[in-house]
């Protein structure tokens, strides 16, 4: 079971894609790469969920450290999710109201779309 | 009739996806329950058994027994000693994913429900089937 991450960057935001299924065996990939990035400088995250199969609790765990992390430097990491399975997870466990969360990657840093 | 399909599988990371991935397709062959709720309970397989590696820490082996029923799937996921202690917060190695954890599991299945045995510790959840509608055509994975 493969994880894919891909960061790209686009406004001043480091846009991480997420792509397969985020369990306890794949989160420590997911929260060492936020990890790398905030280390690197990056204030602005957005991690792009569209491409995850699975997220568990234990996603929801690296996506919460990673928020944690990044606003000890005054920054923010926000998400893109518009499926419907994934946003259930937020939602039973209070995190719509946690993080910001876009509909498209172009909503969240303003973007014409391109790259 | 039951049907009743059983599963091993060692208590690392690496094998979460199989116990996962069994217990969704078996959820599927009889009609009632909905793809939605397949996926709620692929969350709660997974939580469970994340939950017992999480408690074992030097290994051992997980069974999974399904009890598959017209009326409902019974999942038993078992582990030597108290493993699933973290499911249920006698000691909490990571508070925020045991919180997130304990409201996925009462959520997302019909019943969650703890025992205990002298040398184990099984953690039964428990999905009702709807009753099957020939309209719909809701729940059931294609054969």
């Amino acid at each position: 079971m493969d994880l894919g991450l891909d960061v790209k960057e686009r406004n001043g935001w480091a846009v991480l894609s997420v792509q397969g299924e985020v369990d306890v065996y794949t989160a420590p990939q997911f929260r060492e790469q936020l990890i790398q990035l905030v280390d690197q400088g990056q204030r602005q995250i957005l991690v792009d969920l569209e491409g995850v199969e699975f997220l568990d609790s234990t996603g929801l765990g690296v996506l919460v450290g990673g928020l944690k992390r990044v606003r000890s430097h005054d920054g923010d990491l926000a998400l893109v999710c518009t499926q419907r399975r994934i946003l259930k997870v937020l939602e039973i466990t209070g995190l719509t109201k946690v993080f910001t969360i876009h509909d498209s990657v172009d909503a969240a840093v303003g973007g014409d779309g391109q790259g | 009739m039951d049907c009743v399909v059983e599963l091993e599988i060692p208590a690392r990371p690496e094998f979460v996806g199989i116990a996962r991935m069994a217990v969704g397709a078996l959820a599927g062959i009889r009609p009632g329950l909905a793809y939605e709720r397949i996926d709620d309970l692929r969350i709660v397989v997974s939580e469970a058994c994340t939950s017992a590696i999480e408690g074992l820490a030097g290994g051992g082996v997980l069974r999974v027994r399904c009890v598959d029923g017209p009326k409902s799937l019974e999942v038993r996921i078992q582990a030597p000693g108290s493993a699933f202690e973290s499911a249920f917060p006698i000691n909490e190695p990571d508070p925020e994913a045991d919180n997130f954890r304990i409201s996925l599991i009462r959520a997302l299945v019909d019943d969650a429900d703890l025992r205990s045995s002298g040398d184990h510790t099984e953690l039964c959840l428990v999905m009702r089937r709807e009753a099957a509608s020939e309209e719909d055509g809701e729940g059931a994975l294609p054969a």
